[in-house]
């Protein structure tokens, strides 16, 4: 007899080698029943193998991975009745409607699903006569969805749902996961999207090269790790980043070759604007703000977490 | 093992098949286009006349009756050359394959031997022949038996040995009645096998494998329905082609519970070895080179197209080892022969091995990714 537990998913020391690399290293956490998890981390960090390694998928080498205080190894046949999965690139059979494929997903459960409320849940209704080969990827992602939830599971698992979504499909699939999140539904969700987690997590692992390296709430790992604004500027005068490196800050190039600088104070932002107007210098735009995700994970790791997306950026 | 998993699966299945056309009209046409390809070739084979080129070098009465005397045994078409011409060079350019050459002096000799009972008067035949050729083989044997019954009747002697012809069957079986049920084990194996690693590497690269592995599927309930599903359309198959036999080329097989049975243990024979190919095979590319490369040998050893006693001895023994080849023997001992006790051997034989191969598909289908 398993003993169910206050947490959904506990990870212990979990690791996981493919010959001498290791892919997934030493990582242990915690995630509660209710609770939207987002797993954020760059491609090849580890996110993939950590939660197919939960979703029974894979085996671990090492550690101990328990959903419900089962373990993973042990239990599959009882674990796979209690969660949902959309894995990464997911895809179903072509020439099998909306409607039919959600059935077919029902079947396999054995249960009773209110398959025209799930297709209605995902905003797919009037698709439900569509094939699959015919749907756009936005629409392929939310269909993933909705077999994920045929069996009513407690822990859905969503690995990278937006990942090659235009920004209005992406905006669509945050609707519905925060549907799910508004459910009660513990949600395990796997992104190299910051603002994806940001907006839809009530908590957050960050993973490098196998390891967690912060978790926290959004906003906690965010005022520990990053307790300052970003100034940006847009300049098309070279001169401006040497004067602000004189007036004693530390400006870098972002990727679309804007200059950053981080500062503490809101006067900082005075004291380097007054020396670009001293100088006679110029600058097409300002822009201060909070740092995010992306800048903690920067600060962190030293890396950017997200390559820029050629078919994103064309949006 | 979930009736209503295996179902779930065989409805997808049937649907995806049959809502892609292109798949489906080859799936059905191609045993079909065999047994019509192959129908017409043996069919045209038991009424076949050849092709003779005859020089006759005499030009008497005499000559001209023997070369009529060939005609009126109804296996030669007769092109008479002109006795001028060098007949090696005309099989060389007219692209004959065999001459028959009858000498100067034929009449004279043969009245000589008839006439004046001089046993040492013989006339020679010449055969002037392209040994290339296939069919010279044959032409050279009918012709060869054409002359010793000329000799025969000349003796004046009635002959000492006779033949007499008694078939096994009540009814008179032509080759395409044998070769049937051959192209409808062979059909069977090739849906079964190429379908079974075809949808299963396919559906493990879009990784429809995957999200089926987060589900209560079991390996049993996966095999079962891929049985299932390929039982159904290789029994549409089944009477697509004996339907078309029937209809084009008159074939009438005998049809009972046993061609159920071995439509059955050949579909689960090779859905079987389709899975554990399966186990080994990670790309589409490669899954059709795999099921080839096992196909074609199983196919041309295992006595579909033609009897294995034409085959060296060792490949007849290869051949024994084969499931097909106990397939083919069931199905020719039901549909041809009737033979209830043989067809029973085979399908204990064909038995064994699918279920010896199922287990090892249960065993080596893997859900999950690398260890």
């Amino acid at each position: 007899m398993t003993k169910e537990t206050e947490f959904a998913i506990e990870i212990d020391r979990l690791t996981k080698r493919y010959g001498d690399l290791p892919a997934v290293d030493d990582i242990s956490f915690k995630v509660s029943k209710g609770e939207m998890f987002a797993f954020l981390g760059p491609n090849g960090a580890g996110k993939t193998t950590t939660v197919e390694i939960i979703e029974t998928i894979r085996p671990p080498t090492s550690g101990k991975v328990t959903l419900f205080g089962m373990d993973v190894t042990k239990k599959k046949h009882d674990i796979v009745r209690r969660i949902g999965v959309l894995p990464q690139g997911f895809s179903s059979f072509d020439r099998i409607t909306v409607r039919e494929t959600v059935q077919y997903y029902s079947r396999l459960f054995s249960i009773k699903t209110d398959i025209d409320g799930l297709i209605e849940l995902v905003n797919l209704g009037d698709k439900a006569k569509e094939q699959y080969r015919n749907l756009s990827g936005g629409l392929k992602q939310r269909l993933g969805i909705a077999i994920a939830l045929v069996n009513d599971p407690e822990v859905v698992f969503l690995d990278e749902p937006t990942t090659g979504l235009d920004p209005r499909a992406r905006r669509e699939v945050w609707e519905v996961l925060l549907g799910l999140k508004k459910k009660g539904k513990t949600v395990f969700l796997t992104t190299h999207y910051m603002e994806e987690a940001e907006l839809l997590a009530d908590r957050v692992a960050i993973i490098s090269k196998g390891k967690v390296i912060a978790m926290g709430s959004p906003w906690e790992l965010i005022e520990s790790n990053a307790n300052y604004m970003v100034l940006t500027l847009q300049s098309v005068d070279d001169k401006v980043f040497e004067i602000i490196r004189k007036t004693g800050f530390e400006p870098f190039l972002d990727n679309h070759k804007d200059i950053k600088v981080r500062v503490k104070h809101t006067y900082d932002v005075q004291k380097i604007l007054n020396a670009i107007k001293d100088a006679g210098a110029l600058y097409l735009s300002l822009d201060v703000r909070k740092p995010n995700l992306e800048e903690v994970f920067l600060k962190l790791t030293g890396e950017a977490l997200r390559e820029v997306q050629p078919e994103m950026e064309s949006e | 093992m979930n009736a209503r998993i295996i179902s779930a699966n065989l409805v997808v299945k049937l649907r995806s098949f049959y809502r892609e056309k292109t798949t489906m009209f080859f799936t059905f046409a191609f045993p079909i286009v065999l047994i019509l390809v192959f129908g017409t070739i043996f069919m045209s084979q038991d009424n076949v006349e050849y092709h003779l080129c005859v020089q006759d070098l005499d030009q008497t009465k005499s000559s001209a009756q023997a070369v009529k005397a060939l005609e009126l045994n109804g296996k030669f078409k007769i092109t008479r050359i002109d006795p001028g011409v060098n007949a090696a060079q005309y099989v060389m350019d007219n692209k004959v394959n065999l001459v028959l050459v009858i000498p100067k002096g034929y009449e004279g000799l043969l009245m000589q031997r008839m006439v004046f009972n001089d046993f040492n008067a013989s006339i020679t035949i010449t055969y002037i022949y392209d040994p290339s050729s296939s069919s010279v083989a044959t032409k050279k044997d009918i012709l060869n038996s054409v002359l010793a019954g000329i000799n025969q009747r000349m003796s004046g002697q009635p002959p000492f040995v006779r033949s007499a012809e008694k078939s096994i069957l009540a009814k008179k079986y032509r080759f395409i009645e044998f070769f049937v049920p051959g192209i409808i084990a062979m059909s069977i194996m090739t849906l079964s096998l190429f379908g079974t690693v075809n949808l299963n590497t396919e559906l493990r690269q879009k990784g429809i494998i995957r999200k089926l592995a987060t589900t209560p599927i079991t390996n049993t309930d996966w095999i079962l329905s891929n049985v299932l599903y390929h039982f159904i359309l290789a029994i549409i198959s089944t009477i697509a082609m004996l339907l078309v036999s029937h209809a084009v080329f008159d074939v009438s097989l005998h049809i009972d519970a046993w061609l159920i049975v071995f439509v059955l243990l050949d579909v689960f024979a090779f859905v079987g070895t389709g899975m554990i190919l399966t186990r080994f095979v990670k790309e589409a590319q490669s899954a059709a080179a795999a099921a080839n490369a096992i196909s074609y040998p199983i196919m041309f050893l295992s006595g579909s197209f033609f009897p294995i006693e034409l085959m060296p001895g060792f490949l007849q023994k290869i051949a024994t080892t084969l499931p097909l080849y106990y397939v083919n023997e069931g199905l020719r001992a039901s549909m041809v022969f009737e033979d209830n006790m043989s067809a029973l051997r085979s399908s204990a034989i064909v038995g064994v091995y699918a279920a010896v191969v199922f287990i090892l598909g249960i065993l080596a289908t893997k859900w999950e990714e690398g260890q």
